[in-house]
């Protein structure tokens, strides 16, 4: 619907092609470059892909270890609330000298934007579980182990897949925006690329790819969460 | 636990943090490119406090103008849409659009139709935060139970006062809780934005001492920038919770 809009709207009112491109023009554009946005396409998304995989397991983890130790959850947990509101992005630099201009240095940079949301959301979720329930379990004289294989780990789930969504989206920004420190492949290059030819096209076509890249990576996980968490 | 408690053992984490970064630089020799030490970074804050001091102002006050732009069209358009079903239709499928699309593509899109300036950078933070608080305020305000209505409709309260009475309060922790998030993105977004393209601002500054390779600015301009960044929030968390003691 949105796109009808947009159909109709441009012609209409005669908004000039530097503000609001005319849809089938981008979309033109955009099969003009299929080989090279492909391309782009799978680089970053492979970047994505790596740097999610890796934040989710060190961000569950760390989850984890909080739940299991309040001294580490106490020293640990405020700085890493903190840090969320931190311009990590303004790190970019920092971690493309230690890294290189590859691919490891974006995954790194997807891996640390993953983290922190899915650390965050994993240690709530196995704080809220209920504690009648843990009073119940522990009074039959249930291991630790047990009560978080049996209660703890399946009230968490549905907000650490919260957290797993947030860190999907996140991972995708981190890609993108570690590009821009200087690489020559990818989709952020390419949008830097067309910010410096002014190439408003092209720039609607990669808002609209991202967009619906964006959408399939959270309806994928939205899918995984229906399939195998369906008691929430 | 006590309360000193919890403010110390951060404290002494972040001490500890500090103390191992030290060591390490020192122990390992690492040069400044690598990873300048705590020490040379603060004597780096304090060499340019000046430098530094200006241009995280200007980020604060785009990312605070920005913020404020943003929240309040999102809190409209929020009550617009619970107002009416027909808004409500009409500008979810919009919002849900913008809103999956990775906010740092439009960054190229802002700077080719505001330009260089200030401009960008504000509707880029009010492009970041709106969505996140109108889809919170329109959660918050649908949560409201359905009795709770219905008993005010029944005194005769009209639809709108029920909004204002009723639903808004009752919304308001979960629009904070979208305007925290929306805090935190918008800062963010403004120093990638002037990364790209700005004549002054923090990003700016790490962009240029990037390019000339002087790593300590770049490190001292993260920490005070990360520093900005907290106390804004810092000051939306207080604010949140002196006024909004119902939640």
């Amino acid at each position: 619907m949105v796109l009808i809009l947009w159909l109709v709207t441009v012609p209409l009112f005669g908004i000039s092609a530097q503000t609001l491109p005319a849809l089938p023009d981008v979309l033109l554009s955009g099969f003009n470059i299929w080989g090279d946005l492909l391309d782009s396409t799978i680089y970053t998304l492979t970047e994505t892909f790596f740097g999610f995989v890796a934040g989710a397991v060190i961000g569950i983890s760390s989850g984890l270890l909080f739940w299991w130790s309040k001294k580490a959850e106490q020293m640990l947990l405020p700085i890493f609330v903190a840090l969320q509101t931190v311009p990590i992005i303004a790190f970019g630099a920092i971690v493309v000298i230690w890294f290189g201009n590859g691919m490891v240095s974006k995954v790194v940079i997807a891996l640390y934007l993953t983290f922190f949301p899915v650390a965050v959301n994993t240690a709530r979720g196995l704080e809220r579980t209920d504690p009648e329930l843990l009073k119940l379990l522990r009074s039959f004289g249930a291991s630790k182990f047990r009560i978080f294989r049996t209660v703890s780990l399946p009230t968490a789930l549905s907000s650490i897949m919260t957290g797993l969504k947030i860190g999907i989206q996140l991972s995708l920004v981190g890609a993108l925006v570690g590009e821009w420190f200087g690489d020559t492949r990818g989709l952020g290059t390419l949008l830097l690329q067309s910010l410096y030819f002014e190439d408003t096209e092209r720039v609607w076509l990669l808002i609209l790819l991202l967009g619906l890249i964006g959408q399939i990576l959270f309806v994928l996980l939205s899918r995984i969460e229906k399939r195998y968490i369906w008691w929430k | 636990m006590t309360y000193l408690n919890r403010a110390l053992l951060p404290a002494v984490s972040i001490f500890l943090l500090f103390l191992i970064w030290q060591m390490m630089v020192m122990i390992l020799d690492l040069p400044a490119y690598i990873l300048p030490s705590p020490i040379e970074i603060s004597g780096g804050i304090w060499d340019k406090s000046g430098m530094l001091g200006s241009n995280v102002t200007v980020t604060l006050k785009n990312t605070l103008i920005g913020f404020l732009i943003g929240s309040l069209i999102g809190l409209a358009l929020a009550l617009v849409m619970v107002l009416s079903d027909w808004a409500h239709d009409l500008i979810m499928p919009v919002a849900v659009a913008v809103s999956s699309v990775p906010t740092a593509a439009f960054v190229p899109l802002m700077l080719i139709w505001f330009g260089l300036g200030d401009e960008s950078k504000v509707a880029m933070a009010a492009l970041a935060v709106s969505f996140v608080v109108l889809l919170n305020a329109v959660s918050g305000l649908k949560s409201c139970p359905q009795g709770q209505i219905n008993l005010l409709r029944s005194f005769g309260a009209s639809r709108l006062h029920v909004l204002l009475k009723l639903q808004f309060p009752a919304s308001l922790p979960s629009i904070m809780t979208g305007m925290r998030v929306g805090l935190s993105r918008a800062t963010i977004t403004v120093i990638v934005t002037e990364m790209l393209g700005a004549y002054s601002g923090i990003g700016q500054t790490i962009y240029q001492a990037t390019a000339i390779v002087d790593y300590v600015t770049v490190w001292a301009a993260v920490i005070v920038a990360s520093a900005g960044s907290l106390i804004l929030y810092g000051i939306l968390a207080g604010l949140d919770a002196k006024f909004i003691w119902w939640r």
